[in-house]
């Protein structure tokens, strides 16, 4: 029992990573958003297990609404927002592929240098993991920043949050079930806010250009 | 009871407007229901003189500090929902919005000052978060309510910045909560309530406090406007519809200040006073020299106003900084002042706008001689801005500096006075070319509406009376520093 | 006692070199075989590529007018480095010869020392192929050779050893670490990296001689007869260690743990079970994949380095 619940954990929370790492290798949009929907699913699952291990309702609830918020319905928000644009497959970095790929490898050694001084205060198997949260934050960072299209910025927010959800499970197998309530559904309305304007960004001139935020400035 | 009360009737506010399309009425309706809390938070400060006042099973919780924030909620939303039927009249008449918008909008300022009165009234510091973050959705629709491309940059930056920010003040929030787990803190639902937090929190681990309040200085310093992520806040400013632009830099920006004068307590407890100490000065006084540099070739009348905003929240760190009771009164005394001396001045340049068509510093002169009610308001204001006396800004920066020497804090006075007095000059130098440049031909002398003129200088006198008698204010003020102190 | 373990230690690591040899042309062509047959061709017999070697050996040594001593040394370097590197990784027995120094750095150099003389070799005679195909290898190969490091670091670190038959051993012991994080993660990045190394799609394509894209034939261009035959039987024996190691490293079981004739012969049936395996795994890989172009293939390797380096600290994060 003890260690198919460790092996679960490690395999999900990995998968949590690793989805982030495949979002900064595809170019694809359409295959981002499936890594996107993979990751939320791994953040569920790293949810649920814990709750089943530690006997948490209110983390049990918490896990299903992230299957459901960032498993399904963000990702198909996003799918959405990426069919109205044509060009949906090469997004232009500031940062290219390979380049951008050995800058996350060394934000994962960052994360984990960083980590394990947090996890030190109460070492378990779920806290270990945690490095691995503090990764996809970075990661998510990253994307945000060396990404123009606007689809990739919400992605990259995305990552943060779910990031910050892992270590957030990690370390403390849930906040207080408001707070994490609070959470989730802000993400799907920062999406909300976020599709709304792209779309009206859209009827009313290049979003590319605006989302690049080069107009405003002193 | 109090704290509900104050809760429902901007929610019912809510309710009504958005149950009913867009008529004037609506519009005064919520100017009297932002009297009708204002009122109550000054009756609710009165009562939390002699105890703290709790709702709901300890959900909510008002001290003097929140108390006091409510009243500066208050006052600044009855500045700037007074002004609501007028801008909307103008923007439906010169054909930039419609009725539809119009009602849009009246329902998210009534959301956005429902969620800054929940954050300042929460008990619990993950809701205190959540509210801050509902407060981001409600002002990016506000902020492309002209749903121009500018606007629509401003709050793609803004929504893209803020979110990030508050997410780090998220992860922060957490990893207190994960202290305080360890510190022997309860399970559930009461676990981050302040005072929970703060009983524990000269046993929380050091490492971990360490990188949560970095964190969260980081995160809810972006909502702030301080330095490292600063860089929505000229541009939502300068896009937003005026009443919004002085709810926004008035109150919103020091209600996520409150958060971090919460967290600064913890902080000290659990890490003592110089880390947060060396943090906040950090990040108050690069705010403080980015805003001068920005503020001397600003071309902008509403941007300019913007980076002053920044320039008064690096002031409220370095105040905070300090962190004596004596600071922190003033740095509270600040927050009044500068919201309704903002307010005052996001509104007019509103009219300003309104009246000349731009707001490019250079395309405006002369008002003085065509528009005297007008740009004496907008004088007079940034009179107040520069903190000169009477006005209450001179008062709390003066005491600010006096704190700051008493701490031994010579050379940030040495800073912030040189800082100060380049602002200074720099605003001068744009006021003096809008009030008295050469005039424009053409434009005839106007006089403004009272329903304008009344209600700003008010607010005016009441800065002065602020400055003059702090009395009535003195012992709320230093109640409420006492309440943030580890 | 020692004697006879150093009869058996003997007999396999003979069996790993003459498996090796033979073993990976055939790998080679059922992988030729497996392709046509998913196209619709009947394809060469899949013993075509020993076939081939046969002939090479036969025919007339031609060297380049401009070529040096290096044209000629390379084969044998590539050749030599790679039949000391099967001879003592634990491909049947977890104890063959000199096992002991089968340290992963140990077989990363000398895989190192063949790729180095190809290239060499490709620069050799002054062509432009050649050069273009030497450069385009080491530009793989630079970013293949730390992912490959970095991975295989990922795998000592549960086993606390860099000594490949120490890790093999620890991982029959401990089984449930074959589906870690740590180990999948460095499963993904060893792949890669073989696929890169071996020069198979979609990082090369070894059946085609199109100038725009050939990377690995484009060095070999200038080699005819016995030396040809000597290079390609090299690179494909390095393929062979290459798919082995791979397969122990993950999969372990069947390989002999200790010294009797029955557990050598489980080892050689084993290794070549599972080494035919991931030939099909490569061949369908290879199928239902196009070649990706040159300046995308820094991605896919980039890739595997930050695959391997997750593998690591996953692994670290996990011990």
């Amino acid at each position: 029992m003890n260690s198919t619940y460790i092996a679960t954990l490690e395999l999900a929370a990995g998968a949590v990573l690793l989805s982030a790492i495949m979002t900064l290798w595809r170019r694809n949009v359409r295959s981002i958003v499936a890594m996107l929907s993979v990751q939320g699913m791994a953040l569920a699952a790293v949810a649920i297990v814990l709750a089943l291990h530690e006997h948490e309702h209110a983390l049990l609830i918490t896990g299903c609404l992230v299957f459901l918020v960032k498993g399904l319905v963000v990702p198909h928000l996003l799918r959405r927002v990426s069919l109205l644009d044509p060009r949906s497959r090469e997004s232009r970095p500031l940062v290219n592929v390979p380049a951008s790929l050995v800058f996350a490898a060394a934000l994962i050694v960052l994360s984990y240098v960083v980590g394990t001084r947090i996890t030190s205060l109460s070492p378990s198997s779920a806290t270990h993991l945690a490095p691995l949260g503090l990764a996809t934050v970075l990661v998510g960072y990253f994307m945000l920043v060396t990404r123009r299209r606007a689809v990739s910025k919400i992605v990259g927010l995305i990552l943060v949050d779910n990031g910050i959800a892992l270590v957030t499970f990690l370390l403390t197998s849930g906040v207080p079930l408001i707070v994490e309530l609070g959470s989730s559904l802000d993400v799907l309305l920062v999406v909300v806010v976020l599709q709304f304007l792209m779309v009206s960004m859209r009827r009313h001139s290049d979003t590319d250009r605006l989302t690049e935020m080069k107009a405003l400035h002193d | 009871m109090l704290i509900l009360a104050i809760l429902a009737i901007p929610f019912t506010m809510t309710i009504i407007s958005a149950s009913f399309a867009w008529r004037p009425w609506v519009g005064w309706t919520s100017a009297a229901s932002s009297a009708a809390f204002l009122g109550l938070g000054i009756w609710l400060s009165v009562a939390t003189l002699s105890a703290p006042q709790w709702a709901l099973h300890h959900s909510f919780r008002a001290d003097s500090l929140s108390a006091f924030m409510v009243v500066v909620i208050g006052t600044v939303s009855l500045l700037a929902t007074l002004f609501t039927p007028r801008t909307m009249h103008q923007e439906i008449t010169s054909g930039v919005t419609t009725a539809r918008y119009a009602r849009h909008y009246v329902v998210l300022m009534q959301v956005f000052i429902t969620c800054m009165l929940s954050a300042v009234l929460t008990a619990n510091l993950g809701v205190l978060w959540v509210s801050i973050e509902a407060t981001t959705i409600a002002t990016t629709f506000l902020v492309s309510h002209r749903r121009t491309d500018g606007a629509f940059e401003a709050s793609w930056k803004y929504v893209i910045l803020c979110s990030i920010g508050i997410a780090l003040a998220f992860l922060g929030t957490v990893l207190i909560y994960y202290a305080q787990l360890h510190a022997g803190g309860p399970v559930h639902s009461s676990s981050l309530d302040w005072t929970s937090v703060m009983s524990l929190a000269h046993h929380l681990d050091p490492n971990v406090t360490r990188l949560a309040f970095a964190l969260l200085v980081v995160g809810y310093g972006t909502k702030v406007g301080l330095v490292p992520m600063h860089s929505w806040l000229p541009d939502a400013h300068s896009q937003a519809p005026a009443p919004v632009s002085a709810l926004m830099s008035g109150v919103l920006l020091t209600v996520a200040f409150y958060g971090l004068l919460r967290f600064r307590a913890v902080a000290v407890a659990a890490l003592g006073p110089a880390f947060p100490r060396a943090l906040l000065l950090v990040v108050g006084i690069a705010s403080l020299l980015l805003a001068t540099v920005m503020l001397i070739a600003q071309r902008d009348l509403k941007r300019m106003l913007a980076y002053s905003s920044i320039e008064h929240m690096g002031l409220l760190a370095i105040g905070a900084a300090v962190g004596t009771p004596l600071a922190i009164a003033a740095v509270l005394l600040h927050i009044l002042g500068h919201g309704i001396t903002k307010a005052v001045l996001f509104l007019s340049s509103g009219e300003i706008y309104h009246l000349e068509g731009t707001t490019e510093i250079a395309k405006i002169s002369g008002l003085l001689a065509r528009r005297p009610t007008l740009a004496g308001i907008f004088g007079f204001g940034l009179l107040s801005l520069v903190a000169l006396p009477p006005f209450s800004l001179f008062v709390s920066e003066l005491t600010m500096a006096r704190a700051e020497v008493d701490a031994g804090l010579w050379w940030v006075v040495a800073i912030s006075l040189v800082c100060l007095s380049v602002i200074f000059a720099a605003l001068t130098r744009h006021a003096r070319q809008i009030l008295m440049g050469a005039r424009v031909e053409g434009t005839l002398p106007s006089s403004l509406s009272s329903s304008v003129a009344v209600p700003l200088i008010t607010a005016l006198v009441a800065c002065v009376a602020l400055g003059v008698f702090s009395w009535p204010l003195q012992s709320l003020l230093t109640h409420a520093a006492q309440g943030v102190m580890p | 006692m020692t004697g006879t373990i150093s009869i058996y230690a003997v007999v396999a690591t003979l069996l790993q070199v003459v498996m090796v040899a033979l073993g990976a042309p055939l790998l080679v062509g059922i992988m030729a075989k497996v392709k046509a047959r998913a196209e619709g061709r009947v394809g060469a017999p899949i013993n075509q590529p020993l076939r081939d070697l046969r002939k090479l050996l036969t025919k007339e040594r031609l060297h380049a007018r401009h070529a040096s001593v290096v044209l000629v040394i390379a084969p044998m370097l590539i050749m030599a480095s790679t039949v000391v590197a099967v001879a003592i990784s634990p491909l049947v027995s977890t104890h063959p010869l000199l096992g002991s120094s089968a340290d992963i750095l140990v077989i990363v150099y000398l895989l190192l020392t063949g790729s180095a003389a190809a290239a060499l070799a490709g620069l050799d005679p002054g062509t432009a192929f050649g050069g273009m195909g030497s450069s385009r290898a080491m530009t793989i190969g630079a970013l293949a050779e730390p992912a490959f490091l970095v991975a295989v670091i990922a795998l000592s670190i549960q086993s606390g050893s860099s000594n490949l038959p120490s890790i093999m051993v620890s991982t029959l012991a401990h089984p449930q670490w074959v589906l870690g994080p740590s180990r999948l993660l460095a499963l993904g990045a060893l792949l890669i990296v073989v696929i890169a190394e071996t020069g198979r799609i979609p990082v090369d394509n070894p059946s085609t001689h199109l100038e725009l894209t050939m990377i690995h034939e484009a060095m070999i261009l200038e080699y005819a007869g016995p030396e040809l035959a000597l290079v390609t039987l090299g690179e494909t024996m390095r393929l062979g260690l290459l798919f082995s190691l791979l397969a122990n490293l993950f999969l372990p079981w069947g390989i002999a743990t200790h010294s009797s004739t029955l557990s050598l012969v489980a080892g050689v049936v084993s290794l070549a079970l599972k080494t035919v395996l991931i030939a099909l795994g490569v061949a369908l890989i290879e199928v239902r994949s196009a070649k990706l172009r040159l300046f995308r293939l820094p991605e896919l390797l980039a890739g595997g380095f930050v695959l391997s380096v997750l593998a690591v600290v996953t692994g670290l994060v996990t011990r």
